[in-house]
């Protein structure tokens, strides 16, 4: 912290557009070529299971092949996009992210086309046409995000700006959302429609970046006593509270048990990663539990999901029949899975798993691919983890350090939620998984997580802004670090 | 993973340590291992539902896979024994196949295949065979996986005839009753007829199913109750034949015997251990001792009661328990067992005392019989002792596999060719004989040597059953029948010249 402040201000720098060089990535390139064979491999078989299952003799077919072939060429220019750039940026998170989303796609051709229907055009798209659309998107923001955002001004001077917008997206869903199986989480307006909640994280991420990067002196260095008890300063723990009730909030007004989860279990962490007092984990911790035994108390629809999830045979025709049929689904893939395309038996006409494409791509794919599948993808997962966390240890200052430790902690504690209720670990949420489930909001909130990754990665150019000086915490910083040194 | 993540996590708080972001970079491991962690956790529940519970789940009946295996696959074709369609599918909306039945008659016999009720009859016993699927055998599971269609559905043929089991059940009419016909040489079932039978289609048809299964349920004529397999009746004098098998093979008595005592007890009542036997006098056969010939063709329950006595208990139901009474007749539906007693006593044989074993020798006391097993004792006769195991299935076939014949097995070895000729000749003196047609009206075939025996089964209380049990030609068995019609009164009235009708019509149909 005292080495940013003893910095001086550095002149703020412009783009010089003469000075971009193109850098070769050559790790990213190979990388993704890797996940294009994996991919690749993917397509032909689940091509060649469709076929054998259509009664149509065992054949390549060019046709198959053609939105996953799009989809590595977006990659691709992805790629060549960020050499001419000539950015510093990380080289794996683009793969990893990119394998992902190759899996989405190769899920939602799999699944049943009617499952989704959009009319573009005239042309009614089907599931996988509209997710490729939604991929090729997010390929196209994580690249935009990766080479234009060099300065991170616009986020970090403008946290309650996004903490305005934020509350405004939750109110306005609120009051013009419209219900989903019983919870508050799609929002329309005029043609665009979305869930805000995905939306929403980023910013929650955003505005705990420069909140707590803010005041983290404070947080860290000083403590309120109230008699022999030593506490953090209560004060400053005015965001934590406000975290709850927009959390509590959320499972109140639009009963969106996942993303409340999310968001709660993302701050603490992020509160920790700033802070290192358990103290404020553990006050957490219990705020949570309190406040889930009073949900559970005061809210049927808390009750029944908490009944549900502690056993779901018990009525595994009625409100256990979603979870049930995901653990058979896990079940029937076994060690090994059906193989893409061969599991899944259909039930009247449509998969076993209601929702199963935004809910439970997960089982399915935890049935088509097996346990090794399942270990497989968690380990993408992981290594996007790894790599978000490693940018935040490597930020250049505390905002950008708890931006990235943030946004990558969203994705991780998101998949970590919907893989953990789909495997009946915790109560069944309806949230997404990321970059894999079907779903515009979801797949571009993540392109932004990950292009804003990406552009933080980036060593090379323009350092952090000083520290603000002047405003009401001037005063009391230089107090600090006269007294402390 | 667990290894991999610490590892990699553990770099990562290193290299925040030389970034000069100490505190923060450290934090940040801290989170990346407790997410790693939950990651681990995430793995073990995956491994526990897809290892440790996969095989029960899988195998679950309501497991989807199951379920879409039975429901997705078009099932193999019934046939009758000359080809004629029995079972078939169609498709529905959804392009799910259902199945569709030809005849009424059948459904005893071949149940039903429902996608809400599961399977019954020879759609369950050989459910295997008619959806194909794969084997237990784990490699086979693993090849079925490379195959196009992992299911290899066999059309299943039967040894019945559509043309006797509808002409059975037609005559059968409004009454409740069971026919049996088989090939005393093969075991091959012709014939096997409940009355009331039920339409099997409704069933089946995903449309109709619950409000067809329901009605039925309700049917307190027991419709699905298959009464030539699970129906218990008091066989009445059939059951003399067996009674004869036992006397004649132990050697208790001969064909010459005879009791003195026997005429003036059919007027008095024969008196055992202080109970009385009674009997109706047959007033053409005077005070004449009966001889064993002639005591089946009048069919005098006195003969038969001291018979029994002579034989014993034990030696009757040894003999009986030859022919398939006191255990499940092996055959490719389930069967009621038949009893001679109701056992326990101390009484050899299960008897509890000589009145009961005279009484039963006559086929009352506590003997209980199924129509099939009153075929077999016939059968038995028919085929000079030997009795072949019944069964419906001759063959299955497919595409893939070609065509797999089910062979005749003999199920026991009853009684020599000796005994077997000498009541074989007594109960064609039951039909044919001069006496024996005044008993047995109707039950000869026209121009075919026919022997069999009539039964009225005494119950406590209003018409008594009417039994015919016999086969054709003498010499040379080619058909045996088993006929019961419930409450319809004397056998000869009801069941002999139904069985004689049927009988015709198998050597016209069949050949002579």
């Amino acid at each position: 912290m005292s080495a940013a402040s003893a910095q001086s201000r550095p002149a703020l720098p412009s783009i010089d557009f003469s000075s971009i060089r193109p850098r070769p990535r050559w790790r990213e390139l190979w990388l993704l070529l890797l996940v294009g064979i994996a991919l690749s491999v993917g397509s032909v078989s689940l091509g060649a299971t469709e076929r054998v299952q259509a009664g149509k003799a065992l054949s390549f077919s060019p046709a198959q092949s053609q939105p996953l072939l799009a989809y590595l060429g977006a990659l691709l220019l992805a790629n060549l996009a960020q050499v001419l750039a000539g950015r510093r940026t990380d080289q794996v998170l683009l793969p990893a992210v990119g394998l992902l989303g190759g899996i989405s796609l190769l899920l939602m051709e799999r699944l049943p086309q009617n499952l989704v229907s959009q009319s573009i055009g005239g042309m009614t798209l089907g599931l996988g046409q509209v997710q490729l659309l939604w991929l090729l998107l997010a390929v196209a923001i994580i690249t935009v995000l990766a080479i234009v955002v060099r300065s991170d001004a616009w986020l970090r001077l403008y946290k309650y700006t996004w903490a305005a917008v934020g509350i405004a997206l939750l109110v306005l869903t609120f009051v013009r959302g419209e219900d989903v199986n019983g919870a508050r989480l799609v929002l329309r307006l005029g043609p665009l429609s979305g869930q805000p909640t995905e939306l929403l994280k980023v910013i929650v991420v955003v505005f705990l970046a420069g909140y707590l990067s803010e005041f983290r002196p404070l947080l860290v260095e000083q403590d309120s006593r109230i008699g022999p008890l030593r506490l953090p300063p209560v004060p400053y723990l005015a965001p934590m509270v406000g975290m709850v009730a927009i959390a509590l909030g959320i499972v109140v007004f639009q009963r969106d048990l996942g993303a409340a989860l999310l968001f709660f279990l993302v701050f603490l962490l992020l509160l920790y990663v700033a802070t290192a007092r358990s103290a404020y984990v553990i006050l957490g911790l219990l705020l949570f539990v309190a406040g889930s035994y009073l949900m559970y108390r005061l809210f049927p629809v808390v009750q029944s999901r908490v009944d549900v999830w502690i056993d779901p045979f018990r009525d595994a025709s009625g409100s256990g029949y979603q979870i049930v049929q995901a653990l058979h689904a896990f079940a029937r893939g076994g060690i090994l899975g059906t193989g893409l395309g061969a599991g899944l038996p259909m039930v009247g006409g449509r998969p076993p798993i209601p929702e199963v494409h935004t809910d439970f791509p997960f089982a399915a794919l935890g049935e088509e691919l097996g346990l090794v599948g399942v270990l497989a993808i968690l380990g993408v997962y992981l290594v996007v983890i790894e790599r978000g966390l490693r940018i935040a240890a490597a930020a250049a200052d505390d905002f950008r350090a708890l931006l990235a430790a943030g946004l990558a902690l969203v994705v991780g504690v998101q998949a970590f939620i919907i893989a953990a209720g789909n495997l009946k670990l915790v109560p069944l949420t309806g949230i997404t998984l990321p970059l894999i489930s079907y779903g515009g909001s979801s797949i571009l909130a993540n392109a932004v997580v990950v292009g804003l990754l990406l552009a933080l990665s980036d060593k090379g150019v323009e350092p952090p802004p000083p520290p603000r000086v002047g405003g009401r915490l001037a005063g009391l910083r230089s107090r600090l670090v006269q007294s402390g040194r | 993973m667990s290894g991999e993540g610490r590892l990699a996590f553990g770099r990562l708080r290193s290299a925040g340590l030389r970034a000069g972001r100490g505190a923060i970079g450290q934090n940040v491991g801290r989170a990346g291992v407790t997410l790693a962690l939950a990651f681990v956790v995430l793995a073990a529940g995956a491994g526990y539902w897809q290892v440790y519970r996969a095989q029960e789940l899988s195998t679950a009946p309501d497991d989807p896979a199951v379920v879409a295996a039975a429901r997705n696959v078009v099932r193999g074709r019934i046939l009758d024994r000359t080809g004629a369609v029995l079972a078939s599918s169609k498709k529905d909306s959804n392009g799910e196949p259902y199945r569709t039945y030809t005849d009424p008659s059948m459904s005893p016999v071949i149940g039903y295949a429902s996608r809400q009720f599961g399977t019954a009859g020879l759609e369950h016993t050989y459910d295997g065979q008619l959806a194909g699927v794969v084997s237990a055998d784990p490699i086979q599971q693993l090849l079925s996986k490379f195959r196009a269609d992992p299911n290899d559905p066999q059309d299943l043929t039967l040894s019945l005839s559509l043309k006797l089991q509808k002409a059975a059940e037609k005559a059968l009419g409004n009454d409740k009753g069971a026919v049996v016909m088989l090939d005393p040489r093969t075991g091959e079932v012709l014939t096997l007829v409940s009355a009331p039978t039920f339409d099997a289609s409704p069933i089946a048809n995903p449309s109709t199913s619950q409000k067809a299964f329901d009605t039925l349920r309700q049917d307190k004529d027991k419709p699905l109750l298959n009464r030539a397999i699970q129906g218990l009746y008091v066989p009445g004098s059939t059951f003399k034949i067996v009674t004869s098998i036992a006397a004649l093979s132990s050697g208790a008595i001969t064909t010459d015997t005879s009791y003195p005592q026997q005429p003036k007890a059919e007027k008095t009542g024969l008196l055992v251990s202080g109970y009385r036997v009674r009997d109706g006098h047959h007033p053409f056969t005077d005070d004449r001792a009966l001889k064993f010939p002639e005591a089946v063709e009048v069919s005098c329950n006195i003969y038969f009661a001291l018979t029994g006595l002579r034989t014993g208990g034990q030696k009757l139901a040894d003999w009986a328990g030859k022919l398939g009474f006191g255990h499940p007749i092996p055959f490719d539906l389930t069967t009621e067992t038949s009893q001679v007693t109701n056992g326990g006593g101390k009484f050899g044989g299960g008897f509890k005392d000589d009145v009961e074993v005279a009484n039963a020798a006559y086929g009352q006391a506590e003997v209980l019989a199924t129509p099939l097993q009153m075929a077999l004792v016939a059968s038995t006769i028919a085929n000079d002792g030997v009795l072949m195991k019944p069964h419906l299935a001759l063959s299955f076939s497919s595409a893939r596999n070609g065509t797999h014949t089910v062979a005749p097995e003999q199920l026991a070895d009853v009684t020599s060719p000796d005994v077997a000729g000498e009541i074989k000749s007594a109960m064609e003196r039951a039909v044919e004989g001069n006496f024996g047609e005044i008993f047995t009206p109707g039950a000869a075939v026209p121009g075919i040597p026919t022997a069999g025996k009539t039964g009225t089964a005494q119950l406590g209380s209003g018409e008594p059953h009417s039994w015919f049990i016999g086969f054709a030609p003498v010499d040379q068995p080619r058909v045996v029948i088993a006929v019961i019609v419930e409450n319809a009164g004397h056998g000869a009235s009801r069941a002999a010249p139904m069985a004689g009708d049927l009988m015709k019509l198998y050597f016209d149909t069949f050949g002579r």
